[in-house]
């Protein structure tokens, strides 16, 4: 906590405010090395090459206003102790960035170098504190995801031979069972597979509160992933009599999320959604499109359950939380379902929440963000804001054989970055295409080339791909290319708006009406 | 036709029952090992047509027998489907590197289990890899 204040930084524009600090420094504090800047932007330049121990920071400067300022600063020097200087009329400000994370303020011609230096000589030591909280958290986190990490393996072994020997029981491998017999067993196995989730639970969301869930997220259909997530409940559903409906916008666009991890947060609201619908009841998943807000897709499953208590709303999605006032088995489980689905729902960019009428049902809703391609386009068609003249689409398709789909998961994965290293980083793009086939991935790359170029990036793409053992015995590779002619712009048109077309070309070529992209958009 | 031989290596004297087990009633020959080591000595005495690998295993554990099979010329080719209770946050893509055609976490599904033996034993497609552009 005693790091010497060797180098202050110094961000003031007013040549006289800055003199007058500098010289009340080297008076206060001996072998302080002062640096005095008179812009934002030059202040973040020093930063860059010299972490300082301290910045010294007025928020009104030529090139930067007000809480802007004080935020570029810290995300550019995070874990700097910085202390605002404002004059006497903007100390709101200064104490509003004091809650935003800054150290302290000083009002400009209020202070002598003692007092100076000691509110200096604080900031740091308030800071250095702050850092090291904060290191400790991340230890303590990293050695609960371990121990649950190591836990959860322990468990999974006897659990293991619990299920498999109940399996061998329940298929008759021991013989001939009577039907008490099977009911029993048949008990049993319910409770195996529930401490089985409960243990991936566990880990998960200790993942998620660390933020280390892995989130991979790319161009894919949501209604394929309603309609996978209600395909695993469609029995439950039945077995409980409970209706089980889909209800899609038939406008719904393609996302911008992570297909498993969709899947999940589905799961987990399906899931407690048919524990919570007494029989005879019904459960439907719905998306919904809003003019308001046109960047999301609302995605809802709604209950004909007995709804939720006003408190139970508030707590619904914190970790371990138990509706008290369960009767059934539905208080069975950790109480960790909603809490993972907040994570992955925020992780992607979304938000999750809940309404609820007593005794009506429930309904819970997330968003999702649209894919964009637009976003992405950017820098593939234009060079320092001129349109290029033509880029080039290549498509790869891997079609692999059945028994490696059950690792797919991460080869898609790596497929993908060795796609991204044979492309030129920053202009050519490449994204998952969502794919209508169980053994195939479609990927494809925008490239900011003409029809020569591609070639050769088409040839690096296959070259890298055959080199990867496993990808040569696993796949068979089909790729396609097609150049695509930029429209010169439009007087008066927007280089967001040429995207936007470019954008839509692409997405509705006969090129990509072939694939699998324009597939899912139905 | 004769029955395929599967080579399960588990330190686990139940699993390795279990398994046993479930294996010979889907019509598979069987053989056993206990350890990294005692692996490597029974995949070249019987010949397995697929290996089932635990990776926690005394005398080496899974990832060293991976290394092992594919070093050597004439156990390479036998296709590893690897069973374990460990975490896949941070041992799918290992093994999978380091040569298994399969990850699965125990407790697996019997069916998941039975359909990655089937598929990893069915004949390959022919002609893979090929090259079309167009």
């Amino acid at each position: 906590m005693d790091k010497p204040l060797s180098h202050v930084l110094l961000i003031e524009d007013n040549p006289g405010d800055a003199d007058l600090i500098r010289l009340r420094l080297v008076e206060a504090i001996s072998d302080v090395e002062v640096n005095c800047v008179d812009r934002l932007t030059t202040g973040l330049d020093s930063i860059e090459k010299k972490q300082p121990s301290l910045v010294l920071l007025d928020l009104n400067l030529p090139d930067s206003k007000g809480a802007e300022t004080f935020r570029k600063v810290l995300s550019r020097a995070p874990g700097t102790p910085v202390v605002i200087l404002s004059g006497q009329d903007d100390q709101e400000l200064a104490s509003k960035a004091v809650h935003q994370g800054a150290q302290d303020y000083l009002v400009k011609g209020d202070f002598d170098g003692k007092q100076l230096a000691r509110a200096m000589r604080y900031a740091m030591d308030r800071q250095a504190l702050l850092t090291s909280l904060d290191m400790s958290r991340k230890q303590q986190l990293e050695f609960k995801d371990q121990f649950l990490s190591h836990v959860s393996h322990e468990l999974r072994t006897p659990l293991t031979c619990i299920h498999q020997f109940v399996s061998i029981l329940l298929d008759g491998l021991a013989g001939e069972l009577k039907s008490e017999q099977r009911d029993h067993l048949e008990t049993a196995m319910r409770s195996v597979n529930q401490l089985r989730h409960m243990i991936g639970d566990l880990l998960e969301a200790t993942r998620a509160e660390s933020g280390k869930v892995a989130l991979s997220p790319r161009c894919m259909s949501i209604a394929d992933a309603i309609r996978q997530a209600v395909a695993m409940f469609r029995a439950s559903a039945e077995r409980k009599r409970v209706g089980l409906e889909v209800a899609l916008d038939v406008r719904t666009p393609l996302v911008y999320a992570d297909p498993g991890r969709i899947v999940q947060v589905l799961t987990n609201l399906l899931d407690n959604a048919i524990k919570f619908t007494p029989p005879d009841g019904s459960v439907v998943v719905s998306t919904r499109l809003f003019e308001t807000d046109k960047e999301f897709v609302y995605v809802s499953v709604s209950d004909t359950g007995r709804g939720i208590s006003r408190e139970g709303i508030n707590l619904i999605f914190e970790r371990l939380y138990q509706d008290a006032n369960a009767i059934d088995d539905s208080r069975k489980g950790l109480g960790l379902g909603l809490y993972i689905a907040k994570q992955l729902v925020q992780r992607g960019g979304g938000r999750i929440w809940v309404e609820s009428q007593a005794q009506q049902g429930s309904a819970f809703s997330f968003t999702v963000p649209v894919f964009s391609l637009d976003k992405l386009l950017v820098p593939v068609v234009s060079d320092g804001g001129k349109l290029r003249d033509v880029i080039s689409l290549i498509k790869i398709t891997l079609k692999h054989r059945s028994h490696v789909a059950v690792n797919w998961d991460g080869s898609q994965q790596q497929c993908l970055e060795l796609i991204q290293s044979c492309l030129y980083t920053g202009r050519d793009l490449v994204m998952a295409a969502p794919s209508d086939g169980l053994n195939q991935d479609s990927f494809l790359v925008i490239a900011s080339a003409d029809m020569n170029g591609a070639a050769v990036i088409e040839k690096r793409i296959s070259d890298q791909l055959h080199l990867e053992e496993e990808f040569k015995t696993a796949c068979t590779l089909e790729t396609s290319v097609r150049e695509m002619q930029l429209p010169d712009a439009q007087a008066g048109e927007s280089l967001e708006a040429v995207v936007h077309g470019i954008a839509e070309q692409i997405m509705h070529s006969p090129f990509m009406q072939n694939g699998n992209l324009s597939s899912a958009s139905n | 036709m004769s029955k395929a031989k599967i080579l399960i290596v588990d330190d686990d004297p139940d699993l390795r029952r279990g398994l046993n087990l479930r294996l010979r009633a889907n019509h598979y020959d069987t053989a056993y090992a206990t350890d990294g080591f005692s692996a490597i000595a029974m995949a070249q005495k019987e010949k397995p047509d697929l290996i089932i690998l635990d990776i926690g295993l005394p005398a080496g554990d899974g990832f060293v027998v991976l290394d092992r099979l594919q070093q050597s010329a004439h156990l390479s080719s036998i296709p590893v489907i690897v069973l374990t209770a460990r975490d896949p946050q941070f041992n799918r893509e290992r093994t999978m590197k380091a040569g298994a055609t399969a990850f699965l976490q125990k407790p697996a599904d019997n069916d998941e289990l039975l359909g990655v033996i089937r598929a990893t034993l069915a004949p390959a497609w022919p002609g893979t890899m090929s090259h079309a552009t167009n």
